[in-house]
C-alpha cells in the first residue's frame, strides 16, 4: 500500500486520459490495477524454453470441464432411480446435449492426455529440480486430483460400465493394507455401491474436488510465476540470480501462442465429440457383471497388472509409483538439466513409460 | 500507441485497422459459436406434461359441507371449491398476488392467501381486502348427484 496523499485523479476531468485505455485509467483510478497486472503479465520468459503448452492446455480443459459440467449439473439427477434416465434425457432431447456430454467426456480424457504430457516434459527437462522442487510435488497433487475427477465422474452415468468400474475401483481401494476396509465404507457410504454412493461421489465430483483442484492449480501458478520458466539447457544458478540468457516477453508473445493452442485444442474437442460422441451402456444392474467389462484407459494399466501378480502387489505398486513420482526432487539430487548429462534419469523415465504403455496396450488388447 | 502521422494509403483503408476488424470479426463469431449451444442447452426442452383437460372429478358434495371450502387438485392446477349459500362456486386457487396458494377460512367466510393476507369474496372471487390486484379466476363447476366435477380449460 502507499500511504500518504489521498487519491486524485492524474488527469483533469473531460481532458484526454493519461497514457493507455480510457478503460485502463478509469480501473487505474480506483484499483491501482497497473501494478498488478504488470507484475502478472510482464514477466520475461526464457527464449530456449519449450513448454509446448501442456500445462496451459491442461488448465484450459480443466475451464472446458468446468463449465460444460456446470451445465450438465443443471439436467443431471443423482440418483440411482433417476440418473440414467436424466443422462439419456440431457442426451437426446436438450438442444446441444449430446455436444455438452461429449466435450465433457473427451474433455475429461485429454485433461488427463496432457497433463501426463506436461509432467513428462517437466521431467525430461529436468525442470522439477532446485528451486522448482514445490512445484512439482503440488503438480503430482493435481495429477492425483484429476484422477477422482475421472474415477467419480465415472460413476455418474449409472450405465452398466460405470457401475462395474466403481465396484471393482472401490474394491482396489478396500485391499489397502490397514485402513482398506474403513476406506471401502468410506467411499461407498455403506457395504455396497448403493444410491449412497452415487451421492457421495457426486458430491465429491462437483464440489470438492473441483474446488480443491482450483485452489491447488492456483498455488501451482503463483510457484511458476514466482519461478519463472525453467530453462532445459543451463541449470538455475544457486544462490537464485537473475537468468541471463536470451529472454521473451510472457506477454503478449508467450500468452499469443498459448491461446491460439487453447483455441485449436477447442476445435479438437469439438470435433471428438462429433465424431465419436460419449455412448452410454445399459442401465447398472447390480446382479449382473457384464462379459469382457474394461475401466477407462488411463486405469487399464492398473487392470492389467491385477491379472498377473497377486493383489496386494497389483494395488500397492501404483501407490509406490506415485509416491516415488512426489518424491522424486529429492531422490533426483543431479543439478544437471541437459539429457545426456543425466543418463540414469532418461534412462529410468523411459523404462516409466514403456512399461505404462505396455501394460496399457495389453490391458486393451487382451 | 501513437497514431501514425501521416497515411501512406493515400485514402484506402489502412492494413493495420483491416487486420483490427478482421480480428475482431474473428474474435465475435468464435464467442458466439461457443454461446450458442450453451444458451441452446439452457433453454428446457418442451415435456408433454399439460394436462389433458375436461371435466374432473374432485370429491363428493359430503366433503364439502355448506358454508366450507376446499383446495383439489385439477390436473396440475389447485382449485378451490367452496360451497356457498350461492351454490358450489370453484376458483383457481393461485393467489393473483404472488402465486401463493389460497385457502378458505370458515371463520371470516372468507377465501384467505396465507403469504400477505390477501381476502377473497367466496361467492364472487372479488378482492375483498389485500394486495391482490385481481380476484381469483372461476372455475366451471357443475354437481351431479352427490359428486362434484370441475371443467378444467
Amino acid at each position: 500500500m502507499t500511504a500518504g496523499a489521498p487519491p486524485t485523479d492524474a488527469t483533469p476531468m473531460g481532458g484526454q486520459p493519461s497514457g493507455g485505455q480510457p478503460a485502463d485509467d478509469w480501473f487505474e483510478r480506483r484499483l491501482h490495477w497497473r501494478g498488478l497486472m504488470g507484475a502478472l503479465l510482464h514477466v520475461r520468459v526464457p527464449a530456449e524454453s519449450k513448454t509446448f503448452f501442456f500445462g496451459g492446455i491442461t488448465l484450459f480443459l480443466f475451464g472446458v470441464q468446468v463449465v460444460t459440467g456446470t451445465l450438465l449439473a443443471l439436467y443431471y439427477k443423482p440418483t440411482p432411480a433417476a440418473a440414467y434416465d436424466s443422462v439419456l434425457f440431457l442426451t437426446s432431447d436438450v438442444s446441444f446435449g449430446w455436444l455438452i456430454r461429449s466435450v465433457h467426456h473427451w474433455g475429461a480424457n485429454l485433461m488427463i492426455v496432457f497433463l501426463v504430457l506436461h509432467l513428462l516434459r517437466v521431467f525430461f527437462q529436468a525442470a522439477y529440480k532446485f528451486p522448482r522442487e514445490l512445484t512439482w510435488v503440488v503438480g503430482v497433487g493435481l495429477l492425483g486430483l484429476t484422477m477422482v475427477f475421472g474415477f467419480t465422474g465415472y460413476l455418474l452415468p449409472w450405465d452398466q460400465r460405470a457401475y462395474w468400474a466403481t465396484v471393482v475401483g472401490t474394491e482396489i481401494a478396500g485391499g489397502v493394507p490397514i485402513i482398506g476396509d474403513t476406506l471401502l465404507v468410506l467411499l461407498r457410504g455403506g457395504a455396497d455401491v448403493t444410491e449412497a454412493t452415487l451421492s457421495r461421489f457426486f458430491g465429491i465430483h462437483v464440489l470438492v474436488v473441483p474446488l480443491a483442484l482450483g485452489m491447488i492449480v492456483a498455488v501451482h501458478l503463483v510457484f511458476v510465476h514466482q519461478q519463472g520458466l525453467a530453462s532445459p539447457q543451463v541449470p538455475d544458478p544457486r544462490p537464485p540470480a537473475v537468468p541471463t540468457g536470451r529472454t521473451k516477453p510472457f506477454f503478449p508473445d508467450y500468452l499469443l501462442e498459448e491461446v491460439i493452442a487453447w483455441l485449436f485444442l477447442l476445435a479438437i474437442l469439438v470435433v471428438l465429440a462429433s465424431i465419436f460422441p460419449a455412448g452410454l451402456e445399459e442401465e447398472a444392474n447390480p446382479l449382473e457383471t457384464p462379459a469382457h467389462i474394461k475401466p477407462e484407459w488411463y486405469f487399464l494399466g492398473v487392470y492389467e497388472l491385477l491379472k498377473h501378480v497377486p493383489r496386494i502387489v497389483g494395488i500397492l505398486a501404483p501407490m509406490v509409483f506415485v509416491l516415488l513420482l512426489l518424491v522424486l526432487p529429492f531422490i533426483d539430487r543431479n543439478p544437471e538439466v541437459r539429457p545426456r548429462r543425466r543418463p540414469l534419469a532418461i534412462v529410468l523415465g523411459i523404462l516409466g513409460i514403456a512399461v505404462m504403455v505396455g501394460l496399457t496396450i495389453w490391458g486393451y488388447v487382451s | 500507441m501513437g497514431a501514425t502521422a501521416t497515411d501512406p494509403t493515400g485514402g484506402r483503408l489502412p492494413r493495420r485497422r483491416f487486420l483490427a476488424a478482421l480480428a475482431g470479426f474473428s474474435i465475435v463469431s468464435m464467442a458466439a459459436l461457443v454461446v450458442t449451444p450453451i444458451v441452446g442447452f439452457l433453454v428446457p426442452p418442451r415435456t408433454s406434461g399439460g394436462a389433458a383437460g375436461g371435466k374432473v372429478l374432485v370429491g363428493k358434495v359430503a366433503d364439502i359441507p355448506p358454508g366450507e371450502g376446499k383446495v383439489v387438485p385439477v390436473g396440475s392446477k389447485p382449485t378451490i371449491v367452496v360451497n356457498t349459500a350461492q351454490g358450489m362456486k370453484a376458483y383457481s386457487a393461485i393467489c393473483t398476488h404472488l402465486g401463493c396458494i389460497v385457502t378458505y377460512d370458515s371463520g371470516s367466510a372468507a377465501i384467505v392467501c396465507p403469504c400477505h393476507d390477501g381476502r377473497f369474496n367466496p361467492t364472487t372471487g372479488a378482492v375483498e381486502s389485500g394486495p391482490p390486484p385481481t380476484g381469483l379466476t372461476p372455475e366451471e363447476v357443475t354437481v351431479e348427484g352427490d359428486e362434484i366435477f370441475v371443467v378444467s380449460a
